[in-house]
């Protein structure tokens, strides 16, 4: 992480300052005892602290416990008032620390209360034990004390919603986001739209064949165009020419190439229609259909 | 995208005359005419990079930070004087509204005076917050300058900054130690992403009121890490603001000291510090310009950007959805003296948000190619199937960076009647093309019997 | 109003010839007098679009005329409905824009340079000598008088009930629409009457063009197949009419379905079902009315009606059982609103917030038919006597047309043709009795055949035991003289109050507002067009406004500015949150105007000149969309006072004074008064002595009059503050550093 480094750098430093100074602080019987509400005194766990080697089993603070924790400053062997003596405890995932003051009389015995509430929310919903380390320093030549006491174990009420103030807005890349498209509408699989459409064609032949065997022919054909010719002609060609103007308006045209094909088409189709059915009214009273 | 070009143009023309990107005239308050000596170096330095520098008392009655309503000076630095007001010339509003107007200012504190009353409000208007008791200062037990400050242990010496996040280009990194003497600590408010501590204390430091807590420290001001020695502020509109500590770390007497930090005897690198923080406060370094934005249809050929800005941009303003887009965008780094290619840090990217209410495409901007002075990045993309005015937006934000914020606004229109797939190319449509053909030849047929067919024997028969 | 009565005194004594001419003339008079009486507003006021729908109708046709007919026809506007932007293209009735151009480059090619604006504003009375024309035709088909006609064209022209609807400036769809209904009625009847392909494809080319063009063509939708069902029960079913509704429904749905507005409705959604249901039965019907012709066996007979109620029952049910699983969309809730004037109120307070779609008050009725309305139920009773195809058509068209108008009050419109016709009917009837008399008494002396007594029986439906003896009739010139009297008197006071009306109630813009001064001169209101001016001329081309879906289409049209939401209410999602941030707090609203990249929000304050059509009153229907759609964040129950009262003054509710509205309406409203003076004349209250403040908003535009007022939103601040405390700090309040501090510190992450 890189985030710690100026927070290991500067352990380096304090490691290597130990050694050169004269005098030195650290502390002397010192407890951290977690008491839960309500509880007695004496009642809690309680540990002992010795200023060389931290706990080696992390302690645990409920949402309702007091942790206290009661030591005497010393400056080389002599109890001393120092002028800062901290706990400070640092979240080890984010580098993010806070400092409390222990309260610390002219004898050198200095105490701090920590509940829950004293806490800044960022420890409370840290996933890993909290590293609690203890601070004494003063002015002059003394070498000031830093080093990891115990590690502290926040156990939350899983059940007691938790006021987290909304993450405040940092500028820095965010995720990116990809758009989902819908899917496309399928078609049914070939096969089965080939066979329908076969299906389909296959009404023409049957048609044409029913009319074959109703006796549906074309055999006046000759004798129609014979009374006429130019209307005949002109009123089947409009009428094949409407449906090519509708081929080509699928296929190719728009609405305004359309429309005056066909309404030319159209006038076409009507004037000589009338003559071409006239002809054929003609054929039907003289019993010839 | 007139008003960018001439922009930059005015930027390449303020190149010419000062080494900022935003103008060389500085305007430094000082009270003591006398206290002149005291930043003789630092002044030099900064005339030396060709800052015009104008230094006036804060009593001054010419003092002005504008002329016409416009901004007289470029940047401002308040240093500490002996009074408590700073006249009526430099009060918080007029400190907000040269920001507004882009000016950037340097703010020096020191614990031996008085903060004045409009600085107090500035700073707490920007969520800087800074001790209220006079005299308050930081103090190390473990960082501390042995050769000066033995005793009182308020010389802090530390390293240059590291960066402030492992993505985020650090603009003050730098060899050797820095001595921060007699230091007003700041913290920063939780809410705003535009402060950043730029020089943090050591986790052990703490700041105390000498006055109250000379025996012992009973509920100092802030510790550790969340004291910042030197923090920014960048406005949204860039103009920054910095506040250092420590008046006297730009003083000759700090500027390269002997020094002893826990015994070992060092040279403090102050003047290389304070020239890294003026360069970032004046926008010598940290500041991003976008050049040119282009994007069109994609339609198999990949255009090349020409920079030139004699060609304006020529952006289609519609699109249609699912179509390929292709994206481009020229960014270049002020950088001294001078706009050099940007990249961004590592692990870090310029984005594209591709947004209508909310962003439907976020994509990273890969650098493509540079040229000479900036960095063309881009990306391809295809329109969302969802019509309506989007916004093609790079807002690229990160501390020490000036920001981005473009905003092209296309519109993406749904399928024209003509652009759908046509029939016979949809394989389930073939029964229903094929009932239309089926229709139609049945009609032809059937004209053809109804005109031309003769009556047969049977037919005669049923008829009649 | 003499004329037609003229007529049929006149037509005794000429020709075929003439009398024909004399028709044409009095038909041109008629039409000429529709149209001068829809010229009102332009006189009075200018050639100007009027009210709302108009403004969007005369933005698309600009669009059409410009762009030509493909791309008007997959037009994307993104000018409206900001962000979303609208399909405009297959949102609309194209019709009325269409017939626009057509007009436009008609008269172009006859190098006739019209402006569009001026086709626009003119093509409602224009077409409304087509509808008196239409009519004429419809009821002479429905009655041999052709006084009966000619009085019904006369009616049409000028009836309030269509005026309306229907003056110079009025250029919404409706202008078009009622020709065309009429029109489609008559070939309607024309192709029941004949059973001819011919006219049932005419009836089919007319209702597409009707699709096209109006909503409102579901009305013909379910009144065609409505006669063609009665006509079946009533044991009516003949191969005429077989063959007019097959060809009609065949092509006119085909038709229909051409307008992507449209689309598959016809075949999908509830309002279209009876048409196919129809469609079906008549298959049904025909083929066993086939096979009853050829099996003439009474029992086979028995079975085959109960076949056709079976297969009717079945499909019936297999239509609700698609209706209910979805395949056919339900009826919608315009539709529902018809059979249950409450429906809208409770489940879609954006259709009821629209004031034309409220139940219509009594007075109305006579307001907008005047004399027709007693005329009216005369002539259907008339209809009922002899009850031919065409005159089943008119019971039912009336019967239906007076309930919906009796729902809502737009639907007068449909009702106005079926009583002008009716009346022309029943009045026509008076006329012919009262003035005919006179020739059968001396004709019935020398031949009792002669050609009076021809043309009596003729206007008499045969039934009349009138026409069996020709020599009963009223023979007092005394009684004649006091009818006839009265009648003329009658029509004349129509004419009197038609035009009343239209002068006095139809015919103001509404964009302009007219008033008078003290000394009884006019004085124009011209605030709205100051405002959309100030708009066009001051803003960035693209800035976007935020206004009320009422000016949307204003907006648009006059400031050419894209706005948020408009009158076409097709999202009500997106008018919700307009409603949302009109009815919010500041905070809540800055967040979702940003988020819509709002520039300016407009609204209409009617409190200095105590007009009542302002925001205010509009208010509640803001509150109440927005809370259908987020219940929990906006309350109607807040913006009353503890004793249920809508209060503007002091007594108002914090929510109500918080209103991102209320204090744009009140901003500065006190600097126009002395201290604790301010009034707000349409609510008749005293405001309170400290009026709102605004802090994420800043007032960029009041009109002369304060009927409208412009804000411009703010960036976000410089300095990352919240609005409200850097507008403290401007005025000179300093934050006061944190006192002690309690609880744990705030540590900074980075």
């Amino acid at each position: 992480m890189k985030l710690l480094q100026p927070f290991v750098s500067t352990l380096l430093l304090v490691g290597s300052g130990v050694v050169s100074a004269a005098s030195s602080w650290g502390f002397d019987d010192a407890t951290v005892t977690v008491q839960a509400k309500g509880a007695g005194v004496g009642a809690g766990t309680k540990e002992k602290l010795s200023p060389n080697t931290p706990l080696s089993k992390s302690v645990s603070l409920g949402a309702t416990d007091t942790l206290k924790l009661l030591l005497t400053a010393v400056d080389g062997k002599k109890a001393k008032r120092p002028h800062q003596a901290f706990l400070t405890l640092t979240d080890p995932t984010t580098g993010l620390e806070e400092s409390f003051v222990l309260n610390v009389k002219e004898s050198g015995k200095g105490k701090v209360d920590l509940t829950h509430k004293d806490l800044p929310v960022q420890f409370l919903t840290s996933t890993k034990p909290i590293v609690a380390s203890i601070v004494i320093g003063s002015f002059g030549s003394s070498t000031p004390y830093n080093s990891k006491a115990f590690e502290l174990d926040i156990a939350r009420d899983a059940n007691v919603p938790l006021a987290i103030p909304e993450k405040p807005l940092r500028y820095a890349v965010e995720n990116e986001i990809h758009h989902v498209f819908r899917q496309d509408p399928q078609s049914p699989s070939k096969m089965i739209t080939i066979v329908f459409a076969v299906g389909v064609l296959a009404a023409v032949p049957v048609l044409l064949g029913a009319w074959a065997t109703l006796g549906a022919n074309a055999n006046h054909l000759g004798k129609a165009m014979g009374a006429a010719p130019l209307s005949h002609a002109l009123f089947v060609g409009s009428i094949l020419a409407m449906e090519g103007i509708f081929f080509m308006y699928y296929t190719s045209w728009n609405l305004f190439q359309t429309l005056p094909a066909a309404a030319v088409v159209g006038v076409v189709a009507f004037l000589s229609g009338s003559r071409a059915l006239t002809e054929v009214q003609e054929r039907r009273l003289a019993g010839l259909r | 995208m007139r008003g960018l070009f001439s922009v930059l143009l005015l930027a390449l023309v303020s190149a010419v005359s000062a080494v900022s990107s935003t103008g060389g005239r500085l305007l430094v308050v000082l009270e003591e005419h006398s206290e002149r000596e005291k930043y003789g170096v630092f002044f030099g330095d900064l005339e030396a990079r060709g800052f015009h520098l104008t230094i006036e008392s804060p009593k001054s009655e010419s003092l002005s930070l504008f002329k016409h309503g416009e901004r007289a000076y470029d940047h401002t630095i308040l240093l500490p004087g002996k009074s408590k007001g700073l006249g009526p010339a430099l009060t918080a509003n007029t400190l907000l509204d040269f920001m507004k107007k882009e000016g950037n200012i340097l703010i020096a504190l020191s614990s031996d005076h008085a903060i004045p009353t409009s600085i107090h409000s500035t700073l707490l208007e920007l969520d800087i917050h800074i001790p209220s008791d006079k005299g308050a200062l930081v103090v190390d037990h473990f960082n501390h300058d042995s050769n000066k400050a033995a005793e009182k242990h308020d010389v802090l010496l530390l390293p240059f900054p590291q960066a402030l996040k492992p993505n985020v280009k650090n603009y003050f990194a730098g060899e050797g130690l820095i001595a921060v003497p007699q230091a007003v600590g700041q913290t920063l408010g939780n809410e705003s992403p535009l402060l950043a501590p730029i020089l943090r204390a050591p986790n052990t430091a703490y700041s105390y009121n000498p006055k109250d807590e000379a025996d012992i420290v009973e509920d100092p001001f802030a510790v550790g890490s969340q004291l910042n020695l030197v923090s920014a502020m960048q406005a949204h509109n860039s103009a920054r603001l910095t506040v250092v500590g420590s008046a006297e770390m730009l003083q000759n007497a700090w500027f390269a000291e002997k020094a002893t930090l826990a015994g070992k005897a060092v040279k403090t690198a102050n003047r290389d510090f304070a020239a890294r923080l003026t360069e970032w406060t004046f926008k010598e370094t940290g500041v991003v310009k976008v050049g040119k934005l282009i994007h069109y249809q994609d339609e198999g050929v990949s255009k090349k950007m020409n920079t030139s800005l004699a060609i304006p941009e020529h952006n289609p303003t519609i699109y249609r959805i699912k179509s390929d887009v292709n994206f481009q965008i020229e960014i270049s780094e002020y950088s001294q003296d001078r706009l050099a290619p940007f990249l961004p840090a590592p692990g870090d990217h310029v984005q594209l948000e591709f947004s209508m209410l909310s962003p439907f495409h976020r994509l990273n901007l890969s650098p493509i190619s540079q040229t000479a002075n900036s960095t063309i990045f881009g990306v391809s993309f295809k329109t969302p199937d969802q019509h309506g005015i989007f916004n093609f937006r790079v807002n690229y934000r990160r501390p020490f960076l000036t920001s981005i914020e473009e905003k092209r606004q296309v519109t993406v229109r749904h399928f024209a009647h003509d652009e759908w797939p046509r029939s016979w190319q949809i394989s389930g449509a073939w029964v229903w093309i094929g009932g239309i053909w089926v229709t139609v030849a049945g009609f032809v047929a059937f004209v053809a019997v109804w005109l031309y067919s003769a009556p047969t024997e049977k037919s005669v028969k049923k008829t009649q | 109003m003499a004329a037609p009565a003229s007529d049929t005194l006149l037509q005794q004594f000429t020709g075929r010839k003439t009398r024909g001419v004399l028709r044409f003339v009095i038909l041109g008079l008629i039409a000429g007098a529709a149209v001068s009486s829809r010229l009102f507003s332009v006189i009075r006021f200018e050639s100007i679009i009027h009210e709302f729908d108009p403004w969007f109708n005369f933005r698309a046709t600009k669009y059409l005329v410009q762009n030509g007919f493909y791309s008007f026809w997959d037009w994307f506007d993104d000018r409206t409905w900001h962000p979303l932007g609208r399909v405009t293209g297959g949102t609309l009735y194209p019709g009325l824009m269409v017939t626009s151009g057509v007009i436009y480059h008609a008269l172009r090619a006859l190098t006739l340079p019209v402006d569009i604006r001026n086709i626009c504003v003119l093509l409602a009375p224009g077409f409304s000598g087509l509808t008196a024309f239409a009519t004429y035709l419809l009821t002479s088909e429905m009655v041999a008088s052709p006084s009966a006609g000619l009085l019904a064209a006369a009616f049409m022209g000028i009836t309030p009930g269509y005026i309306s609807r229907s003056v110079a400036g009025s250029y919404d769809n409706e202008a078009i629409a009622i020709f065309l209904l009429v029109f489609t009625f008559f070939l309607w009847i024309k192709a029941v009457k004949n059973g001819s392909m011919f006219w049932g494809a005419l009836t089919a080319l007319f209702y597409g063009y009707m699709v096209s063009a109006w909503g409102g063509y579901v009305f013909i939708t379910n009144l065609l197949p409505l006669h063609a069902f009665v006509l079946i029960c009533m044991g009516r079913y003949s191969p005429r009419l077989y063959v007019s509704y097959t060809s009609w429904y065949a092509l006119g749905t085909l038709a229909s379905m051409q307008i992507p507005f449209v689309g598959f409705l016809p075949i999908r959604s509830s309002e279209h079902m009876s048409s196919l249901g129809v469609f079906g039965l008549i298959q049904i019907v025909g083929f066993v009315e086939y096979v009853r012709v050829q099996l003439p066996n009474k029992q086979f007979q028995t079975l085959l009606r109960a076949l056709v109620f079976v297969i009717f029952v079945v499909a019936f049910g297999g239509l609700v059982v698609l209706t209910v699983s979805g395949t056919i969309a339900p009826w919608s809730g315009r539709f529902y609103s018809l059979w249950d004037t409450a429906y809208a109120k409770i489940h879609i307070p954006i259709i009821a917030s629209v004031s034309e779609h409220q139940p219509t008050a009594w007075p109305a009725f006579f307001f907008d038919l005047s004399m027709m309305i007693w005329l009216f139920p005369a002539g259907v009773y008339m209809c009922f006597r002899s009850l031919t195809d065409e005159q089943v058509f008119i019971v039912i068209y009336s019967v239906l047309a007076s309930y919906f108008a009796g729902v809502m009050v737009r639907l007068m419109l449909t009702l106005t043709p079926i009583v002008c016709v009716a009346s022309a009917m029943a009045f026509s009837q008076i006329l012919d009795t009262y003035l005919d008399a006179k020739i059968p008494e001396q004709g019935a002396k020398e031949n009792g055949s002669s050609d009076p007594a021809k043309v009596a029986a003729a206007v008499l439906p045969d039934g009349l035991r009138s026409t069996r003896n020709p020599l009963v009739g009223i023979y007092s010139y005394a009684s004649r003289l006091t009818v006839i009297g009265a009648s003329t008197v009658y029509l004349m006071l129509f004419v009197l109050h038609c035009t009343w009306v239209t002068s006095n109630a139809y015919s103001s813009p509404s964009v302009v507002l007219a008033s008078r001064l003290p000394d009884g001169s006019q004085h124009i209101i011209d605030d709205y067009r100051e405002a959309y001016y100030w708009l066009r001329q001051n803003t960035p081309d693209n800035a976007k406004v935020m206004s009320w879906w009422d000016y949307g289409y204003q907006i648009g049209g006059m400031a050419d500015r894209p706005t948020l939401v408009d009158n076409n209410t097709w999202n009500n999602t997106h008018i919700a949150t307009v409603g949302k941030a009109m009815s919010s707090r500041e905070e809540v609203s800055y967040p979702i105007m940003r988020q819509h990249e709002v520039d300016y929000v407009l609204v209409v304050f009617g409190g200095l000149l105590g007009y009542s059509g302002d925001d205010i009153n509009k208010f509640l229907w803001m509150v109440r969309i927005a809370e259908g759609i987020w219940p929990e964040e906006v309350k109607e129950r807040n913006f009353f006072t503890q004793r249920g009262e809508y209060r503007v003054d002091e007594e108002a509710t914090p929510t109500m004074k918080n209103s991102l509205m209320y204090k744009m309406s009140y901003y500065n409203y006190n600097s126009l008064f002395p201290a604790g003076q301010a009034t707000d004349r349409v609510r008749g209250v005293r405001l309170p002595a400290e009026g709102p403040q605004l802090s994420t908003i800043e007032e960029a535009f009041t009109s002369e009059n304060w009927i409208i007022r412009i804000y411009k939103v703010k960036e976000p601040d410089n300095f990352g503050r919240d609005h409200q405390s850097a507008t403290a700090f401007d005025k000179g309040h300093k934050k006061k550093r944190a006192s002690k501090r309690k609880g744990p510190r705030v540590l900074r992450v980075e």
